[in-house]
Formats: C-alpha cells, sequence, structure tokens
C-alpha cells in the first residue's frame, strides 16, 4: 500500500468517524444515533488497522461493535424509553453542553506545541505497513507476562460487574 | 514522516469533545453512556496511537483494558437503566431529581 494511498485511507477515517460521532450525538431517532455510533466504531476500527494494532481492531469490531453495541439496542427497544421528540429543542443544558466541548478545544490547542511524530525505525520503508507482519505476538507477551496481573484483574472487574447487573435488575419480590 | 501523531491526537480529542457534548446535552439515558462509549473510544484512540509511535505495546494493552471497563460499564450502567425504569417507567433525566424514593 502506497504512503499516497495509507494517508487518503487515514483520512478519510478520520472524517468519517468525526462525522458519524456529530450525526450520533444529534439525530433525535435513538436508533439511527446507534447506528452512526455502529459506523463510528468501525471507522475506528480501521484506523486502528492503519496504526498497526490488528488485535485491537479485531476487539473492537467483535466486542464493541459486535457485542457492547448490540447490548445497548437491544436495551433500547426493550426499555421503549421516550424519545426526545417531545423536549425542546435546545435545552438549558445546550450551552453548557457546547461550553464543555469548546472548552476540550482550547485544551487541545494548547496541548498543541507537543510535536513528536510518527517517524519511527518500522516506517522509513515507505508505508503505514499493512500486509506486514504486526506485533500481536508482543502485544500477547505483554498481556500474559509482564501485565498478566491486570489482565486478571480486569477479569475480576466483569465478574463483579455481572454480579452487580444481576443485583441491580432482580425482582424485589421475595418468594 | 507517515501521519503525525498531532493528526491522530487532534481526531480523537475532537471525538472525546464530541462525546462529551453527547453527554452533557442528551436527556435519555441510554444514549448518555453510548456518549460515554464514544469518549471511550476517542481515548483507546490515542492510546493505540502513542503505542504505534514509541513501538511499545504496553498502549494496547492499556486500550483492551480500558475495553474490558467499557464493557462492564455497559452492563452495570443498563443495569441502573432498568432499575430506575422500573421504579419510574418513562422517566427522562431532568425527572430524575430525588436520590431515594
Amino acid at each position: 500500500m502506497s504512503i499516497v494511498a495509507a494517508q487518503a485511507a487515514f483520512y478519510y477515517m478520520a472524517a468519517a468517524s468525526i462525522a458519524s460521532a456529530l450525526l450520533a450525538v444529534t439525530r433525535r431517532n435513538p436508533v439511527h444515533s446507534m447506528l452512526w455510533v455502529l459506523s463510528l466504531f468501525l471507522h475506528v476500527a480501521g484506523i486502528f488497522l492503519l496504526l498497526r494494532a490488528e488485535f485491537l481492531a479485531a476487539v473492537q469490531v467483535i466486542v464493541y461493535a459486535g457485542a457492547i453495541l448490540v447490548f445497548y439496542l437491544f436495551f433500547l427497544m426493550l426499555l421503549d424509553l421516550p424519545g426526545e421528540v417531545a423536549g425542546p429543542r435546545f435545552a438549558p443544558y445546550w450551552v453548557l453542553a457546547a461550553a464543555g466541548g469548546f472548552g476540550f478545544l482550547a485544551m487541545i490547542w494548547l496541548a498543541r506545541p507537543a510535536k513528536v511524530y510518527l517517524t519511527k525505525a518500522a516506517n522509513t520503508d515507505g508505508a503505514i505497513a499493512l500486509g506486514s507482519p504486526g506485533n500481536i505476538s508482543e502485544l500477547g507477551l505483554a498481556l500474559f507476562g509482564t501485565f498478566a496481573l491486570p489482565f486478571e484483574m480486569a477479569s475480576l472487574i466483569l465478574l463483579a460487574a455481572i454480579i452487580g447487573a444481576v443485583m441491580l435488575v432482580r425482582s424485589r419480590t421475595v418468594s | 514522516m507517515i501521519i503525525p501523531i498531532d493528526t491522530v491526537l487532534i481526531l480523537s480529542a475532537l471525538l472525546f469533545g464530541v462525546g462529551l457534548f453527547g453527554f452533557l446535552a442528551r436527556r435519555n439515558l441510554i444514549l448518555m453512556l453510548v456518549s460515554v462509549e464514544i469518549m471511550l473510544n476517542a481515548v483507546n484512540l490515542s492510546l493505540a496511537g502513542f503505542s504505534q509511535l514509541l513501538n511499545d505495546p504496553r498502549g494496547q494493552v492499556l486500550a483492551l483494558l480500558v475495553i474490558a471497563v467499557a464493557a462492564a460499564e455497559a452492563g452495570v450502567g443498563l443495569g441502573l437503566v432498568i432499575a430506575l425504569h422500573r421504579n419510574k417507567p418513562g422517566a427522562s433525566v431532568t425527572d430524575l431529581t430525588e436520590l431515594k424514593w
């Protein structure tokens, strides 16, 4: 893959993910919003591929888009929460929300002088190597070697979340 | 130079800002939680960018742990939504002003 093609793919995915995120937070139909979030997740998975994080891209598609988002969609359809159609378009919180977003943009602008570039020895052959062997084995060694304890603690967090969710939604009737 | 790290970081920050805006502007609980997922995704993006920049797998390990925590957050958050829905059917966020009922 040539440099220009890789760069074009990156900028397309960046633009598409920002557009998807903007549509996701502004659409009024919750299901449309969810589908735009799906588009965002898939484009971010593409960016992960370009950044040579293949395993992260696979996990993004399988776990995020495949499991978590479907979970949200199930709940959306199960609960039938009130749509945002009834409320006024610009609630008072809208100003606060825009202020928060622009404050964050100001923070980016202040952090701009941190100029470091994605030029490493691995990239000198010219392209973001989509076809070249990635670093999955390195990632696996780190995950099961150096970071074995945090990895196991993540499973403990998931177990706690399962038990907590069951406790929260269980019926209160005494049998 | 293929892609300056600035681009990845600015993209990540913009996505985080959009997610923050969504979290503050939405009035539907489930869509607020989805905005949190957008923010977590933005953080993962910058972690993957730094992992590639420094040629170090630790960023990706951290991103994987963030995904695990996001899954846990989705489970507990949606459990809370169900509990709220059971107590106050059809309540929007602006109606939930009591700590106890």
